[in-house]
């Protein structure tokens, strides 16, 4: 590289290498530095006066690069980072200034990224990317962070994103103007570890102008297992803990004196989202004495933070805090231990739940103790997480293991799982057994069942005894089969619920056996107890002899190597070809060239609702009534996910397995709602009959924008998929003029209504007896009227949005909850959990699978834009059209074919205000709006007279025997 | 604008004189370039398919290969090693990149050690990867989407050749920022600088929206037309002006006939003259369902028009800041683009200020703010 060298001239940027007893990776460091794309780079090392020869090997990087590299050694040992970094600002050159420790590195453009951002915005600070190195395993990094560093952007004040100061703790990520440091006079403390979150936090609110750049600039070493844990590593010494409780306090001054609220509230949230997790997670393994002092130091802090850090920090860490300021072990290590097992795939996250709970009233508290204050009754109120609306599978009941040990070659184990809120009667019948499995899902069946030798409901728990001679018992392979995960599978009556074993403070201490592996005693020689990263028991395949351990090290070095990792990704490559040939392209490609080879087998129908979720629909009421009117034919019924609720006298294929496809392949008709996949064809032996799922408010197909902006060959696929259907049921001329429009579909019009509705023209009386049943089953019986509210389905982006009930439900319940019952339909993906104390008059129905019903059992009808207005107003029953979102949802991307305010059948509402008065109108809208609804199902129903599933059975079906159908 | 430091400057391409929009790119600031005093040669792999025929070149050019190279070939399943045929090809093709990356190396290391080495496209950059760059700094340069990249082989090659240059430069700050998120650590940002200088704009009294392009779906004049639809009953006394040709034609046409709008509507066909056509014009309006850097969208506000534009790509964003110089709508969705259109014809006082904004805002892609921009770079990489 050319231009001029650092050596006189002021070099653009100063990298401050801090070493303390490193001397070993010092120079790869400074090489990262030398290396940089930016020539105008000065290196300075700065030696913490280690006792290795650290200091030795700085002088000769300087020796051998003068003029680039300069090494500097404090006269004594300073004790933390906070010295030599600050001997670093004091003695740099560079008009910029960045620090670096020795065992990390820089990214090789990482100077003229940061000079490049500095110089054109101005800045006193610019801050870019950082990812972890996990040095230990392959090298995997992760993000740190990554969500504040997406956009490059310049602030004048840190303030304008507090969550940069609070999450983004490191200085080393940073370029710091050498004139900003001097000039505001920052330097690090120093007696004290975490020096650099005081450092970062009060650069943050010193710098006037601010440059963030996503370029990653440093990779952090991380390594977990090292003999030699860095500072931030060593989170169980006290002395660690006491030190970061004097950062946190000083940070809080800090903030105090920029005078920024709610810069303290997130960094209390941070506090207790973050940094109580990371203490909490090691004191089920800490001594009393570590406790009460963790307790002392954290709890005093704890009593400080804002109210509003509890209130958005989430429900069990409020329940954390309250437990450690009170020095409660008993119940803070299962609540601990509930924090760090939780679910959040759910809109409302599971939590794993070890105690037995206590409830008073309608509230659910973690714990019986503490309700004395209003303090202890408000933070340990856990009524929110749902607990009380699960079913014992469904609850993640927590099962503590109280015993572990070896009796000969037996590993003996006892258990008690917890049953909170009782839901383990004491009358169950109870059985159980205790598995051990490879935690690799290929070599799951090698594992082994053992019942249980004890078995008792002691009224709050179960508790369990087992024993297994594993090392007799199982049969590992060794080297691939390290992790084994211990289960205890319990049968409650018929419910069943698999737990992982807590490990609590049982003590692993000796708790191994000896094994004899597949591969042989040079792979492995004996099982031994671990405790996994989350506090559940494991069992690792382990070796003790020096040849075992020589082979695993052989092992280890190898798949680490070149060639090693080479190997396994052929191998991970040879599981994607195996992954390959049983996908759906590979499926369809059979489907194409075997099975569609293959003769049409005259008499089969296959039957689809909504891909395979439900048996429902328009596809249902056809089935039914083909059954009714006796007509021979073979019934193939697709479902997704479960088989249960659909019909058992017909065949059921699971959708996208082999039978599907040739199912379809062979299929004399197709009868479905909404699409079979796109990739597979139809013959023209087949016919289609496409019934679709509802009218359409919004617009449809090439109507739609999303539809218009695709590529060529993305809307070809659409038609040639569209180009299937034979036959396309309509129940208006609406639909005609909407849906075959905007589909520009070739297939015939059939103009005989929706199958489905037909129960709703005749009010039901086909159905009064699974009417009942439902009735019975919703807990409807009591005479209170019954009002379904049934929303259109939500996205935000490509994002399910959690669904939020969009009116205040206890105002519904003290206003309408002596009266009606409301039951509540969302669409599958939305899910919603009925709200603790609404129980009595909110029922959550969206798991029924066929809304005809519920249409029928409801008095009234409450939504927005569904489709399911066109049906209900059939039934000529009052209608309310709560559109809290109207104009964001039918003005911007999609447009509506019509003015539902205009043309609405009911009172259309757009507040919750509105919606309470419409609903006090009830009675009178029935009349009020009769006129409406008449001329709402004139316009969208016309051809819904109660006759459709006949109309299509007798013109396909008819004459009782299929043969060749209509075409 | 006069460099204060000339310089010798290599742009790589696929090929130097090929017809279409990169080498119109390389043409254009090749000549900016030697406009301010440094020194450009222009370094093509292949010869071109399709020859652009620039003439009065004032740079230097060469190209690598006499004729086309065979394509790359790699064994996909491991019966495919044994085809001999694709072997000795592929042996070929080793060999002749092999001379011609030392071609490369020669003219690099006969410079003088400012010079810098600017890579257009990655394909390119296989050769310049395989040179001895002799310690001169090589800016490569990616000229489309983030997006559009991702969707094709490119994606790989960007990562794997790009990753060592000294700055990969990017059309857009949106693209920058998601090559940087996906780990690509050298990431900057350079516009392409406005290929007309306009001095006077138009005046804006014809009644006419016009739009410039190849007759493309991708450039989604049939969305055009669909809004146009909906706009001419409200504004009978306005003209929608195409100009352009290309596959689809005859079925916008159609369209236009169906859409009962071909009264309303010019195909005016292809035109060289884009200052007079933009001139002859108070509305531009942009449709494509993709873009890069839309050039045609900064000459016309170069112009003064007020513009339309589906917000597609980052390019478009990158122009136009909605409601302030420009109006933009959701990709596809014709009934805002229409809605848009339809607020800009109504309204001449609002077609006034958003031109007058635009003709100032697109001067941030002057040639000068462009050149300047590159100067930086230049400095930068040679500190």
């Amino acid at each position: 590289m050319s231009g001029p060298s650092a050596g006189e001239a002021t070099p653009d940027v100063t990298v401050v290498v801090v070493v303390y007893n490193d001397a070993e990776r010092l120079p790869t460091a400074v090489r990262s530095v030398l290396d940089q794309t930016l020539d105008s780079v000065e290196v300075l090392i700065v030696d913490d006066h280690s006792p290795d020869d650290s200091y030795a090997v700085a002088r000769r990087l300087a020796e051998a690069h003068p003029g680039r590299v300069r090494a500097l050694q404090l006269p004594e040992n300073s004790g933390s980072g906070g010295g030599p970094r600050n001997a670093g600002i004091e003695a740099a050159r560079g008009r910029y200034l960045m620090f670096l420790d020795s065992d990390d590195r820089l990214d090789r453009h990482a100077c003229m990224s940061m000079l490049d951002a500095a110089e054109e915005t101005g800045a006193d600070l610019v801050s870019a990317r950082v990812v972890r190195v996990h040095v230990d395993k392959r090298n995997k990094i992760t993000e740190w962070h990554p969500w504040l560093y997406e956009t490059s952007r310049v602030l004048d004040s840190v303030l304008e994103e507090p969550d940069l100061v609070v999450w983004d703790t490191l200085s080393t990520n940073k370029c710091y103007r050498r004139d900003f440091l001097l000039g505001k006079e920052l330097r690090y403390p120093t007696g004290v570890f975490y020096e650099d979150l005081l450092f970062a936090a009060e650069a943050w609110l010193a710098a006037e102008r601010i440059a963030i750049i996503p370029n990653i600039v440093y990779y952090w070493n991380v390594a977990t297992r090292t003999d030699r844990p860095s500072v931030t590593n060593r989170r169980h010494e006290i002395g660690n803990l006491l030190d970061r409780m004097e950062i946190h306090r000083r940070i809080d001054a800090v903030f105090a004196r920029y005078g920024s609220h709610e810069l303290k509230v997130r960094k209390d949230i941070k506090f207790l989202k973050h940094d109580l997790v990371l203490h909490l997670r090691d004191l089920p393994h800490r001594d009393t004495d570590y406790r009460e002092r963790f307790a002392d130091a954290v709890g005093a802090y704890l009593e400080q933070l804002e109210p509003e850090a509890y209130e958005a920090a989430g429900r069990m860490r409020a329940v954390c805090a309250l437990l450690t300021a009170r020095h409660d072990w008993d119940n803070l290590l299962p609540a601990a231990d509930s924090l760090m097992n939780v679910d959040r795939v759910p809109a409302v996250p599971v939590h794993k739940v070890t105690v037995p709970l206590h409830v008073e009233g309608d509230r659910v508290y973690w714990c019986a103790e503490h309700l004395d204050t209003e303090r202890g009754r408000e933070l340990l109120d856990v009524t929110e997480l749902g607990f009380q609306t699960r079913t014992l599978p469904k609850l993640w009941p927590g099962n503590r293991l109280t015993k572990l040990g070896v009796e000969g070659e037996r590993i003996v184990f006892g258990g008690s799982v917890v049953n909170t809120l009782g839901r383990i009667p004491r009358d169950a019948k109870l059985s159980a057994v205790l598995e051990i499995r490879p935690r690799r899902g290929l070599l799951r069946g090698r594992g082994v069942e053992v019942p249980v030798d004890v078995l008792r409901h002691t009224g709050e728990a179960v508790e369990w005894e087992a024993g297994v001679e594993l090392g007799r018992r199982v049969h590992p392979v060794g080297v691939v089969d390290k992790v084994w995960d211990v289960r205890l599978r319990l049968k409650v009556g018929d419910q069943k619920v698999v737990t992982g074993l807590t490990m609590g403070d049982v003590s692993l201490d000796g708790v191994r056996v000896p094994v004899l592996p597949l591969t042989g005693p040079i792979s492995a020689d004996r099982f031994q107890a671990v405790g996994g990263p989350r506090g559940e028991l494991e069992i690792w395949l382990d070796q003790e002899s020096a040849a075992a351990r020589r082979t695993h090290e052989f092992v280890h070095d190898f798949v680490h190597s070149p060639r090693g990792e080479a190997t396994v990704r052929r191998a991970v490559a040879a599981r994607g070809l195996a992954h390959k040939l049983t996908g759906p392209k590979s499926k369809a490609k059979v489907y194409a060239n075997v099975f569609m080879k293959l003769p049409v087998r005259q008499g089969t129908v296959v039957f689809e609702s909504h891909m395979g979720k439900q048996y429902s629909d328009s596809p249902k009421y056809i089935y039914e009534e083909m059954r009714r009117a006796g007509v021979k034919f073979e019934a193939i019924w697709s479902y997704s996910g479960k088989p249960d609720g659909f019909p058992k006298d017909a065949k059921l294929v699971k959708r996208g397995s082999w039978e599907y496809y040739r199912a379809l392949a062979q299929a004399e008709f197709w009868i479905d709602n909404q699409g079979f996949p796109r990739d597979v064809l139809k013959r023209p032996e087949t016919t289609y009959i496409q019934t679709w799922h509802g009218s359409a408010l919004k617009q449809m197909g090439d109507d739609q924008p999303a539809e218009k902006r695709r590529t060529q060959a993305q809307r070809a696929a659409t038609r040639r998929m569209l180009d299937r259907f034979d036959y396309f049921v309509v129940r208006s001329r609406h639909d005609v003029d909407t849906l075959v429009r905007a589909f520009n579909l070739r297939a015939e019009v059939l103009p005989v209504g929706y199958p489905r509705n037909d129960a709703l023209v005749d009010g039901g009386a086909a159905l009064a007896e699974q009417l009942a049943a439902l009735r019975t089953r919703l807990g409807l019986a009591d005479g209170r009227r019954v009002l379904l509210y049934a929303p259109t389905f939500r996205q935000d982006g490509a994002d399910v949005a959690d669904f939020e009930m969009p009116f205040d439900l206890d105002r519904f319940g003290r206003e309408f909850g002596s009266e009606w019952v409301l039951l509540v339909r969302t669409h599958y993906l939305n899910e919603f959990t009925v709200p603790p104390g609404a129980a009595d008059f909110v029922r959550n129905v969206s798991n029924i699978h066929d809304i005809t019903q519920l249409l029928l059992l409801a008095d009234g009808l409450v939504t927005d834009y569904s489709s399911v207005m066109f049906d209900y107003a059939l039934l000529d029953r009052p209608m309310f059209f709560y559109a809290y979102d109207f104009d964001a949802y039918t003005r911007q991307e999609r447009g509506a074919y019509f003015d539902l305010r205009e043309h609405a059948p009911g009172p259309f509402v757009e507040d919750e205000e509105g919606l309470f008065a419409a609903l006090r109108g009830f009675d009178a809208s029935r009349s009020e709006y009769a006129d409406a609804r008449g001329a709402f199902v004139k316009r969208f129903g016309e051809y819904d007279t109660g006759t459709a599933a006949r109309a299509v059975v007798e013109r396909f079906f008819g004459g009782k025997g299929t043969t060749g159908g209509a075409r | 604008m006069k460099t204060t430091h000339a310089r010798d400057i290599f742009i790589v391409c696929n090929s130097v004189d090929e017809l279409g929009g990169l080498t119109r790119w390389a043409d254009h600031i090749a000549r900016l370039f030697v406009a301010s005093g440094h020194r450009v040669e222009l370094i093509g792999i292949t010869p071109a398919t399709t020859r652009a025929g620039y003439r009065d070149v004032p740079y230097r050019t060469r190209t690598l290969y006499t004729e086309h190279p065979p394509p790359g070939w790699r064994p996909r399943r491991p019966w495919q090693h044994a085809n001999v045929k694709a072997r000795i090809r592929q042996h070929r093709r080793d060999t002749g990149m092999r001379a011609a990356a030392d071609q490369l190396s020669e003219v690099f290391r006969a410079a003088p050690s400012d010079a810098v080495i600017i890579v257009a496209q990655v394909w390119a950059m296989e050769w310049v990867a395989l040179a001895d760059t002799a310690g001169l700094p090589v800016v490569a340069m990616s000229h489309e989407s983030y997006e559009a990249s991702r969707a094709s082989s490119r994606y790989g090659r960007v990562k794997r050749y790009y990753s060592r240059a000294d700055r990969l430069l990017l059309l857009t700050h949106e693209d920058a920022d998601a090559w940087a998120v996906d780990h690509m650590t050298n990431v900057g940002y350079m516009p392409n600088p406005l290929p007309l200088v306009v001095d006077e704009p138009a005046d804006g009294t014809e009644k006419t929206v016009v739009s410039l392009g190849r007759l493309s779906y991708e450039k989604g004049y049939d969305l055009l037309l669909e809004a146009w639809a909906d706009v001419a009953p409200k504004h009978p006394d306005w003209t929608l002006r195409l100009h352009g040709t290309g596959d689809e034609e005859a079925a916008l046409r159609a369209q236009a006939e169906t859409l009962g709008i071909a009264g309303s509507v010019d195909f005016a066909g292809q035109t060289s003259d884009i200052e007079g056509a933009l001139k002859k014009a108070s509305v531009f309006a942009l449709a494509s369902r993709a873009e890069g850097f839309p050039l045609s969208l900064l000459e016309a506000m170069a112009c003064g028009l007020p513009c339309v534009a589906f917000d597609c790509a980052p390019g478009v964003r990158e122009i136009i800041r909605d409601g302030t110089d420009g109006l933009l709508a959701v990709t596809g969705n014709t009934r805002q683009f229409a809605d848009q259109l339809d607020r800009l014809l109504g309204d001449p006082e609002l077609r006034a200020t958003l031109g007058a904004r635009a003709r100032k805002d697109a001067e941030r892609f002057s040639p000068d703010a462009v050149l300047a921009r590159w100067e930086h770079v230049f400095q930068l990489v040679h500190r």
